[in-house]
This record gives structure tokens, C-alpha cells and sequence, in this order.
């Protein structure tokens, strides 16, 4: 291990911890980029819809699941609701939301964005006088928050909805008590924590996504492997903001 | 795009789900194929086997840097492990029994939290990565110059991965079991004070064997699955850079939902209505 091998993570970190500040710095700027940032809305709403549908479904069943072998052994099945209603909002909502924006939204932006630099128009945007960070990482950034947020009620839905037709129909627990139950332990708050953390996961999916795909250096292979980086290090972040973001939410809230 | 008349748009979409069917089938046979040739790659390909087991166990390019796969999946297994201990924590204490923490440990992360986590881990690292590889290797034709040298393409490339993605994921699953078990023991004794003996003795009573094993099971069909969707996508890039880029996202998307799907099924298969778990012992 000799000082560049040492330095180089290091400087990924110190550009993407720059590109980040200047992305922020440039939110309020005019021109924003209208026409880009609802195109990329649109377009990672798109890809991440059905997959986000699909991974919910199994995710939340799984909950209940071990959830009320547990319940039922205490004689407790009637408190599925309270145990699936909390699972749902605070975990795998915006888990999931996140998994699937970094899987889908974020990859393809990367991919598309480590495209444009191999073939040198990022540096022709430059030469043109458009920064590329208010062009095109501002738009994206805040299309993948703003996905994130709106994807993740509707994961917390279909959980809801999953949970409750898998305990009701195949574990016999009783309508009204699941569903009375839904907001014993789950509030206004831990519903918005919920939405916070999705807001925070789909900035940092898209802030990694665009930094990786602004700086790729190599052929078709280079952006394959910043594509796999982009998902391996927005999985990472995920996890490392999810138990800082659920620590500090349960010291405010109880 | 708006001005081709309705007789061809109408053409153009039935070809489109012609297609899209087409590609289900091909995926199918491509399935068939790098299963059915697992034997050969273990018989012939064996050098290749172990230098594709050495570098999913290390990781392939930047990630060596910062520690390799083994690193990645402990990191992602310790952050949810720390959760247990805190939900775990906190919301039993609310109703004075925050001695069952060990417990929650013993039970959620073997039977939920793990297969699922290093799941997701080993689609992000070891998946996303063969299919990067792959699909460049598509891309500079190289595959094509291994069937043109008389190389069986499909066992020496996805065979070989699905093999070497099998043997590691047994080590790489020990790993992930035991730093979600370390982190919500350190989580709940160190930070919030419990007792280690409280601790160690409902995690102790509540962690069945039998459940440890099934989980394992769990963990290798996930590799199965994910080894095979992120090959295939690889195999199969087309488009350039930004097509490799696109198949690996594709095949990160497909290869979660997948293998979610599959753990449900797998997991439903093996606890069963009973849920395989008795309280009073």
C-alpha cells in the first residue's frame, strides 16, 4: 500500500463531497432546467414503478409473516395490524423505495450520464458555456427525491394492503382488529420520519449516481463498473442514513 | 413517432409483445443452458472457477479498495443488525420486557433480516458485477472470439460465475449471520446498557440450529437466482457503453425482484403455517 493507492479513495470522496455542495449551491440558481427535471422525473417514475410494486409485495408478506407465527404463538394475532403497520412505514417503505430508485433510476442515470462523458459531451457542454451541474445533476438530484417520496407512500400502501389481505385470508386474523390496530404503535410522526428518510435516500442515490457518471475514465467497461459501483456505495449510504435516520427518530419521538 | 397511421402502430405493438415474449423464452433456454452445463464447467474450466472464487470473494476494481465483497456485505448486515437492537430495544422496553431483545436478534435476523439483506448485497457486489464484465466482454466482441475459438461460451463464462457465486456465498453468508448477530448484541449491551448474560440467555434459548441451516438454504437459492438473472443481462448487452451500464441496471432490478419473490416462496415452503416455533420450548 503506497500513499496513491491510500489517496485515491480519498479523493473520491473529496469530489463527490464537492460535487455535492456545488449541486447544492446551484438549487436556487436560475435557469432551472424545467423540461429536464420532468423528463427525468417522469422517467425514473417509469422504471421504478412496477419493480417497486413487485418488491413490496413479497417484502411486506414476509413481515407479517414471521411477524405472526410470533403473535400467534403468544395468543396475540389480533396486534398483526400494530407490528405490520410499523414494519411498513418506517422500514420498508422507504427501504424498498430506495433499493429499487438506486437499482433502476439511479443506474440508468449513471449509465446514460457515463455514456455522454466517454464520448466527450459533458466536456462540449463546457465549451458551450452550460454547466453540466446545473444542466443536467440538478434535475436529476431532485428528480430522484422527489420519486423517492412520492414512491414510497405508495410502497407503504401496497405493504398495507399486501399485509392485510396475507393476514386476514391465509392467517385467519380478524379484520377489525388489524386494522384497529394499524395506528397503535405508528403516528403522524413515524409517517413523516418515513418520508424524510425516502427524501434523504433519493438525494444521495441521485447525488452518487451523477458523480459517478461525470467522472468515468475507460471504455464500455468503465461504465459498467461505475454502474456497479454507483448501486454497491447508494445500498451502503442507504443502510448507514437508515440506522442514524431511525436512531434519532425514535430518541425524538418517544 | 405521431404520424405513422393506426394500422402500424397497431403493427408495431403486437411486434413489440411478439418480442417481449421471445425474450422470455430465450431467457428460459439461456437458463436451461447454464445450468445444464454446470458440470461441464466444474469438469473443464476449473482454473477459470477458482480465479472467479478468488475475485468474488475480494471484489473486482475500486471495490478492492475500500475492502472487497466480504467487506460490503458486512457493513450492510451490521447497519441492519444495529437496527434490530435499536427498534428491537426500545419498542419492547415500551412495554417493560426489553430482556427479549436477544430474543428479536435470535429470531428476526436468522429468519427475515439476513437472507434478505445479503440478498440485496450479493445482487449490488458479486451480481452487478459479472453482468459489467460480461456485458463489456459482449460489447468488445470478445465473446463472440470465444465461440470462434472453439471455447463454449455459456459454461466457461455463466456456468462458471453461477459455480463460483454457489461457494461463496457460503462464507460470505457466515460472515453477514454473525455481524448482524454481533451488532445488535453490541448495540443492545454496550449503547443501551443490557446486561450481557440477559442478553445471551434469551439469544441463546430462542436461536434454533434448524432455522440457521434453512437460512442458509435461503441465502444459496438467492445466489442461484441472482448469479443467473445478472449472467444472462450480461450475456446479452448490446448498445454500446451506455448498454452495459443499462444491463446492469436492468439486471439489478430484475434480480431483486426475483430473488425477494423467491425467498418468500422459500420461506413460506420451509416454516409453513405452524411457523416451526414454539415458545414455551
Amino acid at each position: 500500500m503506497n500513499v496513491t493507492t491510500l489517496a485515491k479513495p480519498l479523493r473520491g470522496v473529496g469530489g463527490f463531497f464537492a460535487m455535492s455542495v456545488d449541486t447544492l449551491m446551484l438549487l436556487p440558481r436560475k435557469p432551472f432546467a424545467w423540461r429536464e427535471f420532468v423528463r427525468q422525473t417522469w422517467f425514473v417514475a417509469r422504471v421504478s414503478l412496477l419493480p417497486t410494486l413487485l418488491l413490496a409485495m413479497p417484502f411486506s408478506v414476509l413481515l407479517v409473516f414471521t411477524f405472526n407465527i410470533l403473535l400467534t404463538e403468544f395468543g396475540a394475532a389480533d396486534f398483526s395490524g400494530s407490528g405490520a403497520a410499523y414494519g411498513t412505514v418506517t422500514q420498508i417503505g422507504p427501504t424498498v423505495t430506495v433499493l429499487v430508485v438506486a437499482g433502476a433510476g439511479a443506474t440508468a442515470m449513471c449509465a446514460d450520464l457515463g455514456a455522454r462523458t466517454i464520448r466527450e459531451e459533458i466536456d462540449a457542454m463546457r465549451v458551450m458555456g452550460i454547466d453540466p451541474l446545473q444542466a443536467l445533476v440538478v434535475p436529476r438530484v431532485l428528480a430522484a427525491t422527489f420519486v423517492a417520496v412520492m414512491l414510497s407512500s405508495v410502497v407503504i400502501l401496497v405493504g398495507l394492503i399486501g399485509t392485510f389481505a396475507f393476514a386476514v385470508f391465509i392467517q385467519h386474523v380478524t379484520p377489525g382488529a388489524f386494522v384497529a390496530g394499524i395506528t397503535l404503535l405508528t403516528g403522524v410522526g413515524d409517517v413523516a420520519v418515513g418520508l424524510i428518510k425516502a427524501a434523504l435516500f433519493g438525494m444521495c442515490a441521485g447525488l452518487i449516481a451523477c458523480y459517478k457518471g461525470l467522472f468515468v475514465a475507460g471504455g464500455p467497461a468503465a461504465v459498467g463498473h461505475a454502474v456497479n459501483e454507483t448501486v454497491v456505495y447508494t445500498f451502503m449510504t442507504l443502510f448507514a442514513i437508515n440506522i442514524v435516520a431511525s436512531a434519532v427518530a425514535i430518541e425524538v419521538l418517544y | 413517432m405521431s404520424a405513422v397511421s393506426p394500422p402500424y402502430r397497431l403493427q408495431r405493438r403486437l411486434s413489440e409483445w411478439g418480442a417481449r415474449l421471445d425474450r422470455l423464452g430465450l431467457q428460459t433456454l439461456f437458463y436451461g443452458q447454464t445450468l445444464r452445463s454446470t458440470g461441464d464447467a466444474v469438469l473443464r474450466y476449473r482454473t477459470e472457477l477458482l480465479r472467479l472464487i478468488a475475485e468474488m470473494g475480494f471484489g473486482a476494481g475500486a471495490l478492492a479498495m475500500i475492502g472487497g465483497t466480504v467487506v460490503i456485505v458486512g457493513f450492510l448486515t451490521v447497519s441492519v443488525g444495529a437496527l434490530v437492537a435499536v427498534i428491537g430495544f426500545n419498542q419492547l422496553s415500551q412495554i417493560g420486557i426489553e430482556a427479549l431483545t436477544g430474543f428479536s436478534s435470535a429470531y428476526f435476523n436468522v429468519r427475515l433480516i439476513a437472507p434478505l439483506i445479503a440478498g440485496i448485497a450479493l445482487a449490488a457486489t458479486i451480481g452487478a458485477g459479472a453482468t459489467a464484465q460480461l456485458g463489456a466482454m459482449r460489447i468488445n466482441e470478445e465473446i463472440d472470439a470465444l465461440e470462434v475459438m472453439g471455447v463454449r461460451a455459456v459454461s466457461f463464462l455463466a456456468s462458471t460465475r453461477l459455480v463460483a457465486g454457489i461457494i461463496v456465498v457460503i462464507p460470505l453468508y457466515s460472515v453477514s449471520l454473525i455481524s448482524a448477530f454481533l451488532a445488535a448484541k453490541i448495540g443492545t449491551t454496550v449503547y443501551y446498557g443490557q446486561s450481557v448474560g440477559v442478553y445471551d440467555h434469551y439469544f441463546n434459548t430462542f436461536l434454533n440450529p434448524n432455522s440457521v441451516i434453512w437460512s442458509f438454504l435461503l441465502a444459496i437459492t438467492m445466489a442461484i437466482v441472482i448469479m443467473l438473472v445478472h449472467t444472462y443481462y450480461g450475456f446479452n448487452a448490446s448498445g454500446g457503453p451506455a448498454g452495459v451500464g443499462e444491463a446492469v441496471g436492468r439486471a439489478v432490478r430484475a434480480s431483486l425482484v426475483a430473488s425477494t419473490v423467491m425467498t418468500m416462496f422459500v420461506s413460506l415452503a420451509i416454516y409453513g403455517q405452524s411457523g416451526n416455533f414454539h415458545f414455551s420450548g
